[in-house]
C-alpha cells in the first residue's frame, strides 16, 4: 500500500518538495503498481520518465551488430539482463562481458549504482566460440631437442674438424658417410669378435669408422675425428708423415682406396654367411677384359674386380664419358709366350658387373719427374648429374640391363607426359606385334638376371634391378696445384635432396647447378672423385 | 637636359666596361682619376656638372635657391635608383661631395630645407657611409619622414639592415626605440606591399615586434607570410619560435584558414587555440576536417557544447576524433589497391629465390622461427582482419588457429595471441570478439597475449564504452607477472596520450608495490609514460622517481631497468626545459643509473626540437671513452637522432655525425648508431643510409649487425622497398645458421612489408610539420629495448616489438565527400618542393604522376588535386580529406 501512496505523492502538485524527492529514490526497489487517475493526466509525461528509471531501455552493441531498445529490469540482478542478451546473441551469460562505467558488469552488481541512462549505449564483448585448448600433444621444438635429434631438423650431418692438413681424410669420410648401406654394414660389425685373418689395426680402423659415422649422425656441431685419425695413421703410417713438424697433406684418393680396402677386409666376415663382402657388393665393379696382341694375334680374356673406374684425361677428353672409355682401353707391354719376347698388348675392358655405388676417379695427378711431385691436370672435364654407362658394359651385362632400362624409360615416359605416349601408341598400333615379340626376349633375360642377382647374394636389394643409370651423390674436390697441397672438400647430396659442401667443420648448403660447375678448368674446386648411386627399378 | 634614368644606367654599365679594356696596364691613381673625367661621355659630363652645380647652390645663402637645388638633386637621385645593377650615376657623381654636404648640414639652421638635405644625405649614405656608422639611418631620422619607398628598394633594404643593428645597440643601452619602430612600420608596410614578405618578417623579428605584421597582411600575401613564419620557426631559439608561430596562428585565423591555424595550434600543443578554432568556425563540414587532423595527431580531445552546439553533430565529430572510422578507410584503400588477400610469412621470405641456400624445410618446428613467423604475419596483415595463421580457423572448424598459437613456446604464445590484436588493428569490435576466447584459456601466457592484444586493437581508437579499461582492469593485480605485464602494457597502448586519470589511479600503486617484480614495474612505468606522454604530470613523475629510488643495487643492473628512466622521459617528450626539475632530481640517483637517466630525460625532452646545442651535447657525451660497463652512451646516440629528426638539414648533418661515431666510437656507441639511423630515416628508405646499414649488417660485432638489420626494417617500414627486401633476403641466407640474427632479419622483413606496404611508421605527418607524440614514444621505447637486444627482444620480452603499433598509420590520401563516403578523384602525386620565400605561385610538386584516390603517399611526397571540380577542406592532402564541390566549376564542353 505504501508504494501506492508514493506514486500518488509523485503525481501530486508537490512533486518538487525535497521530502518527496527522497521517497522517490526508495521506490526503485519496490514493485510499482501504477494507478492512473484522470485528474493527473497532465503528469503522465513525468511518470514515463520515472518508469524509465526503473526499466531503462538501452542499446547494446555486440561485435558489428547493434540491438536497439533492450529493456533492463533494474529490479532483477544483472544476470537476468545477461540472459536477455543470451537470447539475442547466443553468447552464454558467463562469457558475456558488458562494459559499464568503470569496469565490467558483475552478476551481483547493483544497477542503481551504475547510473544507467535512458538510451545509453552498452557494449558487450563475448563469443560463443570454443575456448582454445592446448593440443594434447605439445609441439616439439628444435630448441628443446637433444642434439642428435636436431640433426634431422637441420637437414644435414655434422662437419669434421681439421686436425692439421686432414682435409683429405675429412672429405673422404664425408663422402663415404653418405652411403647408408655402408653405415648399416658397419653397425653389424662386431665390436670385439674380430676374425682371425684380420689384423688388429684393421679391426680398430673399422671400429673407429663405425664410431665416427655414429658421431656424425648424432651431432649438429662439428666433430673432431681424433680417434679415427690416430687409428688410420697406425694402420697406414704413410699418412703420418711429418713435414716441418706438422702432418703432410696427402692424396685423398689414396686415403679413399686404403680405407675401402680395409673395410672390405673387415666386413668380409665369414660368420655371416650371406654377406660375403659388403664393400665389394657396394662398390665393386667387375671388369672383363680382352687382352689382345696385334703382333701375334694372341687373345685372352681376363676378369678383375676394381673399386673405381678411372677417367683418363687427355687432350681429346672433354667429358667424363670419353675419359671413362679411355680408361677402359689400355696398352700394356708383356712377355708374349708365342713371340718369346715382350710385345704390346691392347687391353680392352668392359664392365661385367655393376655396383650400387659407382666410384669414378679423375686421373688428374701425374708424377712429374722434373719437379718431383704429383702435378695436376687442370683440364675441364664435364660430368653429368645423371650418368648412363650402358655402352661401357659387356654384352652379357647389356642384355641383363635391357629389361629394367625399358621399364625405367616407360616410367619416365609416363612421368614426362601421358599425352606423348598416347600419341605414340596410336601411331605405333600398326606394328604392335613386332614390338611385342621384341619385348619378350629381354624380359626373359631380365628374369634370369634377377635370379642371378638373387643367387649372388645381396640380401640388401632383393628385387631392385640395376639399370646402368646412375645419379651423382657425392663429389670430392681438390683445389690447388698438386695432390699433396691445396685443399680437399666433399660435396654430398643429403637424403632430402639438398647438396651440402662439407668444408671441414663448416657445412654449407649449395645449389645443385653449382655442383656441376666443379668440373675444372680453373683454380676453383675441381672434381677428383665422383660417387654415383645406381638408379634401380623394382621388379 | 635631364637624361632618362634608364639611359643613365645603361650608359653606366657600358662605360666601365670600356674603361677596363682601355686601362688594363695600371697607372698611378692620380692619372687614372684625370683620365676618368676625360672618358666620360658628354651626357655624363653634363650630369656631373649639373650635380656639382646643385651642390654649390645648395650651400647658397638664398633659401629659395637652396630649395630649388636640393629638390633638383632629389629628383635626379630618385629617378635613377630604380635599378641597382651598378651604383647609379647621380650617387656616383655626388660621392666626392658627400663630405661637403655633411659639414654644410651641420651648419644649417633647423628648417624644412635642413630636413630635405637630411633626406638626400640619408640616400647618399647608402653608398658612402663607413660600415657600422649607420648614417643612412641617422639622416633618415633627422629627415622629413616622407614616403620611404620613393627612394627605391635598395635604400629600404639598407635601412632595414641599419635599423636591426641600431635596435640591438639601443636595447643594450636601454635607450628608447620608438622612433625606430615608427620607421619599421613604414618599411614593413612597403615590403608587404611589394611581395617582400620574408624581408618584412626578418626585420620585425630583429626588432622583436612581430605583432605589427598582423596589421599588414592581406588576402594576397598572408599565405606566403605564414609559410615563411612557420618554416623559420624551426631555426629560431625558444621562446622566439613560439611567438612567431603564435603570429602565424593569428594570421591564419584572421583569414579563416582554419586547418593551417589548427596545425600550428597542434604544433604548439595549445589546446586553447584548438578550442578557439572550433568555436570560431561555424561550418560543420570544416569542423569534420579539423577532427580528421586531430585524429591523425593522435591526441584525445573532448568537444563540448560551445564548440558544437548540436548533439548529433557533436557525436559525429567526436566519432571522427576517436578514429572509429580509421579501419574502414584503411580497408577502402586496401581494396582499391587490391591487396586484401592475406599473406603468409613464406610469401614474405620468398625462400624460393634463394634455393639451395635456405635451410631445408625443417621437419621440426623451431620455436624461434615460429615466433618470427608470428610477428611477420602480424605486421604484414596488420589491420586487414584476415591472415593465414591466426584467423584462418573460423572457417575450417576447430584446431587450426589454436594449433598455430601452440606452435609457439611459453612466452611466445603471448606474442602469438597478441598478434590477433595486430591483425584486427583499429577494428575494435571484431578484434575483441576474436580475442575473447583466449581470455578463458588456462595458459597464463595466452591470457597475457590476449590482454596485450586488446590494447593493440584499441591503439589510437577511443570508444565511449572504454572496453579496454573494463577488460584489462581486472587483470592488473593478478599473481602471474606475465598477465600483469600484458594488462599494463595493453592499457598503455589503448590509452596512449589520453592522460586518463583512471589509468593513473590504477597504475601508480603498482609502482610503489614492494612485492611487484622489476619487470612489472618497468612496464608500468612505460605504460604511464605513454598515457601521460608529453604532459609533464608531476604525480606520475613522482611515482616513477620513487620507484627508481627504491630499486636495489642488483635491480639497477638488470636490462629492464632502462625502461624506468624512459617512462619518466616520455612524460616530458618534446617539452624542453620543463624537464629541468626532474633532471635535477635524477642527479641524486644511484650512480649506476644516474648518467643513463640524465641522457634519457634530456633526449626525450628535446626530441623533435632540432636543438643544435643539445645535439652537440650528446655528441660530446659520445666522444668520451670508457672502460666496459658504461651504458649511458646508447641513449645519447639515440638522443642525437631524436633531437635532430625535426628538420631535413639537421637530419642530414646528424647522419654525417653518426658516421663519425661509427668510426671512432666504442662498441656500446656503435651498436646504437644503426638504431639512430633507423629513427632518422624511419619509413624513408634513403639510399645512402640503406647502404650504410647494409654494410653494418655484416659487421663482425653481432650486436651492431642485429641493430643494423632491425634498422633496415625500420627505414623501409611499410614501403615494400624492393631493394631492402632483396638485402634482407640475402641476409636471411647469410645468417641462416645464426638463430638470433635470423630472427632479426625476419622481423625486419615483417617491418618492410608492414600492412603489405600501406603503412608508415614516421611520427611526422602533415608535410613533416607535426610530430605525433604517441608515435614517437612508441618508437623510442622499441629502440631503447633494442639497445639490449639479447636480453629483451631475443629474450622473453619480444612483445616490445608491438610498440611500433603506436606509430603505425596508413600512408594514404583518402578523399571523402560531404557525407564522409570515399570519393575517387584524380590527384597528382609527386616529390614535394620547398616553396618557402618564393614569390608568385610556384609549383609545389615535381615529377608527379596522376592517380585517382585513394592513393599511397611515400615519404616526401605531396599530392594536389588534379581537378577543379572539388575543393579540399584542408590545404594538406594527407590522410582523410573532405572534398566540397566547387561552386564555380563549369564542366568543359
Amino acid at each position: 500500500m505504501g508504494s501506492l501512496i508514493d506514486i500518488f505523492l509523485i503525481w501530486s502538485p508537490y512533486y518538487h518538495c525535497p521530502f518527496l524527492q527522497a521517497t522517490n529514490k526508495t521506490q526503485t526497489h519496490n514493485n510499482i503498481h501504477i494507478f492512473i487517475h484522470s485528474s493527473f493526466s497532465r503528469s503522465i509525461a513525468s511518470t514515463i520518465k520515472n518508469l524509465t528509471l526503473i526499466m531503462p531501455t538501452v542499446s547494446v552493441k555486440w561485435q558489428k551488430e547493434l540491438y536497439p531498445a533492450v529493456e533492463i529490469d533494474t529490479t532483477q540482478p544483472p544476470y537476468v539482463f545477461k540472459c536477455q542478451l543470451y537470447d539475442l546473441t547466443g553468447v552464454p551469460p558467463e562469457r558475456q562481458k558488458i562494459m559499464v562505467k568503470g569496469g565490467i558488469l558483475k552478476d551481483d552488481s547493483d544497477w542503481s549504482k551504475l547510473g544507467l541512462k535512458e538510451g545509453q549505449k552498452l557494449m558487450m564483448v563475448g563469443t560463443a566460440d570454443e575456448i582454445v585448448k592446448a593440443p594434447e600433444k605439445g609441439t616439439v621444438f628444435v630448441e628443446d631437442l637433444p642434439e642428435e635429434e636436431q640433426v634431422v631438423a637441420v637437414g644435414h650431418s655434422a662437419g669434421l674438424y681439421n686436425l692439421g692438413n686432414t682435409c683429405y681424410m675429412n672429405s673422404t669420410m664425408q663422402c663415404l658417410h653418405s652411403v647408408p648401406e655402408l653405415k648399416s654394414a658397419l653397425i653389424e660389425y662386431p665390436q670385439s669378435g674380430r676374425s682371425n685373418d684380420l689384423d688388429q689395426s684393421s679391426h680398430l680402423l673399422t671400429v673407429a669408422t663405425r664410431d665416427l659415422f655414429n658421431e656424425l649422425d648424432k651431432n649438429v656441431k662439428p666433430v673432431a675425428p681424433m680417434q679415427f685419425w690416430m687409428v688410420l695413421r697406425k694402420k697406414y703410417p704413410q699418412f703420418g708423415q711429418l713435414h716441418n713438424g706438422s702432418f703432410m697433406q696427402q692424396d685423398a684418393e689414396e686415403c679413399w682406396t686404403q680405407i675401402l680396402y680395409t673395410l672390405s677386409q673387415a666386413l668380409r666376415s665369414p660368420s655371416t654367411s650371406v654377406n660375403l663382402d659388403a664393400v665389394k657388393e657396394l662398390f665393386g665393379i667387375d671388369l672383363v677384359s680382352r687382352v689382345h696382341c696385334a703382333e701375334s694375334g694372341e687373345e685372352s680374356i681376363e676378369t678383375e674386380s676394381v673399386y673405381s673406374l678411372k677417367c683418363h684425361i687427355s687432350q681429346e677428353v672433354n667429358h667424363l664419358h670419353e675419359g671413362l672409355k679411355h680408361g677402359l682401353k689400355s696398352e700394356l707391354e708383356k712377355a708374349s709366350p708365342s713371340l718369346g719376347r715382350s710385345a704390346v698388348y691392347v687391353k680392352d675392358s668392359h664392365i661385367n658387373g655393376l655396383p650400387k655405388y659407382l666410384t669414378i676417379q679423375f686421373v688428374r695427378f701425374f708424377w712429374k719427374r722434373e719437379s718431383n711431385q704429383k702435378a695436376k691436370i687442370l683440364r675441364k672435364v664435364d660430368y653429368p648429374l645423371e650418368l648412363d654407362i650402358f655402352d661401357l658394359c659387356s654384352d652379357d651385362l647389356r642384355k641383363k640391363l635391357e629389361a629394367p632400362r625399358q621399364m625405367l624409360r616407360d616410367e619416365d615416359g609416363r612421368k614426362a607426359g601421358l599425352k606423348l605416349k598416347e600419341k605414340e601408341k596410336s601411331s605405333a598400333s600398326a606394328d604392335n606385334d613386332v614390338k611385342m615379340s621384341d619385348a619378350e626376349g629381354p624380359s626373359i633375360g631380365g628374369g634370369e638376371s634377377s635370379k642371378a642377382t638373387l643367387v649372388e647374394g645381396a640380401a640388401s636389394d632383393k628385387n631392385a634391378q640395376l639399370t646402368g643409370v646412375y645419379d651423382l651423390v657425392a663429389v670430392l674436390t681438390h683445389k690447388g696445384r698438386s695432390a699433396d697441397s691445396g685443399h680437399y672438400v666433399a660435396w654430398v647430396k643429403q637424403e632430402n635432396g639438398k647438396w651440402i659442401q662439407f668444408d671441414d667443420d663448416n657445412p654449407i648448403p649449395q645449389r645443385e647447378e653449382d655442383i656441376t660447375k666443379l668440373s675444372g678448368g680453373g683454380d676453383w674446386h675441381m672434381a677428383y672423385i665422383c660417387m654415383y648411386k645406381a638408379r634401380t627399378y623394382p621388379m | 637636359m635631364d637624361p632618362e634614368p634608364n639611359n643613365t644606367t645603361a650608359n653606366g654599365t657600358g662605360n666601365p666596361k670600356d674603361e677596363s679594356t682601355l686601362k688594363v696596364p695600371s697607372k698611378d691613381p692620380k692619372k687614372k682619376d684625370d683620365k676618368k673625367d676625360e672618358d666620360l661621355s658628354e651626357e655624363d659630363l653634363a650630369l656631373k656638372q649639373q650635380l656639382e652645380l646643385y651642390v654649390e647652390r645648395a650651400q647658397d645663402a638664398d633659401p629659395g635657391l637652396q630649395k630649388v637645388a636640393l629638390e633638383s638633386m632629389r629628383q635626379e637621385i630618385r629617378t635613377s635608383t630604380s635599378s641597382m645593377t651598378s651604383v647609379p650615376k647621380p650617387l656616383k657623381f655626388l660621392r666626392p661631395h658627400y663630405g661637403t654636404l655633411k659639414s654644410y648640414y651641420e651648419t644649417m639652421p633647423d628648417s624644412d630645407l635642413k630636413k630635405l638635405l637630411a633626406d638626400i644625405l640619408s640616400v647618399l649614405a647608402l653608398t658612402m657611409s663607413a660600415e657600422g656608422d649607420r648614417e643612412s639611418l641617422k639622416y633618415r631620422l633627422l629627415g622629413s619622414e616622407g614616403d620611404i619607398g620613393s627612394w627605391g628598394h635598395e635604400y629600404v633594404r639598407n635601412l632595414a639592415g641599419e635599423i636591426a643593428q641600431e635596435y640591438a645597440k639601443r636595447v643594450n643601452e636601454e635607450a628608447t626605440v620608438d622612433d625606430l619602430i615608427e620607421l619599421v612600420e613604414q618599411i614593413v608596410a612597403f615590403h608587404m606591399k611589394h611581395n617582400a614578405e620574408p624581408e618584412a618578417v626578418d626585420l620585425l623579428m630583429e626588432v622583436e615586434f612581430l605583432d605589427l605584421l598582423v596589421k599588414h597582411v592581406d588576402k594576397t600575401n598572408y599565405k606566403r607570410t605564414c609559410l615563411y613564419l612557420t618554416s623559420s620557426a624551426r631555426y629560431l631559439p625558444g621562446p622566439d619560435d613560439i611567438s612567431v608561430l603564435d603570429i602565424a596562428y593569428t594570421i591564419y585565423k584572421q583569414f579563416e584558414e582554419y586547418p593551417s591555424a589548427l596545425q600550428i595550434a597542434l604544433y604548439l600543443d595549445n589546446m586553447q587555440h584548438v578550442k578557439q578554432i572550433f568555436t570560431s568556425c561555424p561550418d560543420i563540414l570544416r569542423k569534420k576536417q579539423f577532427c580528421y587532423i586531430l585524429a591523425r595527431q593522435g591526441i584525445s580531445f573532448e568537444l563540448d557544447e560551445e564548440m558544437c552546439a548540436d548533439d548529433e553533430d557533436r557525436e559525429a565529430l567526436q566519432e571522427i576524433i576517436n578514429n572509429t572510422k580509421l579501419s574502414e578507410g584503411y580497408l577502402t584503400l586496401a581494396r582499391d589497391i587490391e591487396v586484401m588477400e592475406p599473406k603468409s610469412p613464406e610469401d614474405i621470405y620468398k625462400a624460393h629465390l634463394l634455393d639451395g641456400r635456405a635451410s631445408a624445410g625443417a621437419s621440426v618446428d623451431s620455436a624461434r622461427q615460429n615466433l618470427a613467423a608470428t610477428f611477420v604475419n602480424a605486421f604484414v596483415n596488420a589491420g586487414f582482419g584476415q591472415d593465414k595463421l591466426m584467423t584462418i580457423t573460423s572457417e575450417t572448424s576447430s584446431g587450426g588457429s589454436s594449433s598455430w598459437l601452440f606452435k609457439n613456446k611459453d612466452h611466445g604464445k603471448a606474442s602469438a595471441a597478441a598478434s590477433l590484436g595486430m591483425i584486427d588493428l583499429w577494428d575494435v569490435d571484431t578484434g575483441l570478439a576474436q580475442l575473447d576466447k583466449y581470455f578463458h584459456s588456462n595458459d597464463n601466457h595466452v591470457i597475457a597475449g590476449a590482454l596485450l592484444g586488446v590494447g593493440i586493437v584499441n591503439c589510437g581508437i577511443k570508444n565511449d564504452c572504454d572496453p579496454a579499461l573494463a577488460l584489462l582492469a581486472d587483470y592488473l593485480d593478478k599473481e602471474d607477472s606475465s598477465i600483469r605485464i600484458g594488462a599494463i602494457t595493453g592499457l598503455g597502448f589503448a590509452y596512449a596520450g589520453t592522460q586518463n586519470e583512471q589509468i593513473r589511479d590504477k597504475l601508480t600503486p603498482i609502482l610503489g608495490d614492494q612485492k611487484a617484480p622489476l619487470e612489472v614495474i618497468a612496464f608500468t612505468a612505460i605504460a604511464l609514460g605513454l598515457v601521460y606522454v608529453g604532459s609533464c604530470n608531476e604525480e606520475v613523475a613522482q611515482a616513477i622517481i620513487f620507484a627508481l629510488m627504491d630499486r636495489s643495487e642488483s635491480d639497477l643492473g638488470e636490462p629492464l631497468t632502462r625502461l624506468l628512466p624512459l617512462g619518466l622521459g616520455l612524460l616530458y617528450l618534446g617539452k624542453q626545459d620543463s624537464v629541468e626539475a626532474t633532471a635535477e632530481v635524477s642527479k641524486t640517483f644511484n650512480e649506476k643509473i644516474r648518467k643513463y637517466c640524465d641522457m634519457t630525460l634530456l633526449s626525450c625532452a628535446f626530441a623533435g626540437t632540432g636543438n643544435v646545442l643539445k645535439v652537440q651535447h650528446f655528441l660530446g657525451q659520445c666522444a668520451q671513452h670508457f672502460e666496459k660497463g658504461e651504458s649511458f652512451q646508447g641513449p645519447a646516440v639515440l638522443g642525437i637522432a631524436m633531437v635532430a629528426m625535426a628538420e631535413e638539414l639537421g637530419l642530414d648533418m646528424a647522419i654525417r655525425s653518426l658516421e663519425h661515431l661509427l668510426q671512432y666510437g666504442e662498441q656500446n656507441i656503435r651498436k646504437a648508431v644503426p638504431l639512430a639511423l633507423g629513427l632518422l630515416c624511419i619509413s624513408n628508405p634513403k639510399v645512402h643510409v640503406m647502404d650504410t646499414l647494409s654494410r653494418l649488417s655484416h659487421d663482425a660485432d653481432t650486436e651492431v649487425a642485429m641493430a643494423a638489420v632491425i634498422s633496415l626494417g625500420l627505414i623501409g617500414a611499410g614501403t615494400n622497398n624492393a631493394r631492402i627486401a632483396g638485402m634482407l633476403r640475402n641476409l636471411s641466407s647469410y645468417y641462416y645458421k645464426e638463430a638470433n640474427l635470423l630472427f632479426c632479419v625476419r622481423i625486419a622483413q615483417g617491418f618492410v612489408h608492414m600492412g603489405k606496404g600501406l603503412m608508415t611508421l614516421a611520427p611526422y605527418h602533415s608535410e613533416r610539420f607535426l610530430l605525433s607524440p604517441t608515435a614517437l614514444a612508441g618508437l623510442v621505447v622499441l629502440l631503447h629495448a633494442c639497445l639490449d637486444m639479447k636480453a629483451i627482444i631475443l629474450g622473453k620480452y619480444h612483445y616490445v616489438l608491438y610498440f611500433v603499433v603506436l606509430a603505425m598509420q596508413p600512408r594514404m590520401l583518402l578523399t571523402v565527400d560531404e557525407n564522409l563516403k570515399p570519393l575517387s578523384v584524380p590527384v597528382r602525386v609527386g616529390q614535394a618542393v620547398d616553396v618557402v620565400g618564393q614569390a608568385g605561385r610556384p609549383k609545389t610538386i615535381t615529377g608527379f604522376q596522376t592517380h585517382s584516390t585513394p592513393v599511397l603517399l611515400a615519404a616526401g611526397d605531396r599530392a594536389e588535386l588534379a581537378t577543379e571540380k572539388y575543393l579540399p577542406l584542408s590545404p594538406i592532402l594527407e590522410g582523410f580529406v573532405i572534398l566540397k564541390e566547387n561552386p564555380d566549376y563549369r564542366e568543359e564542353a
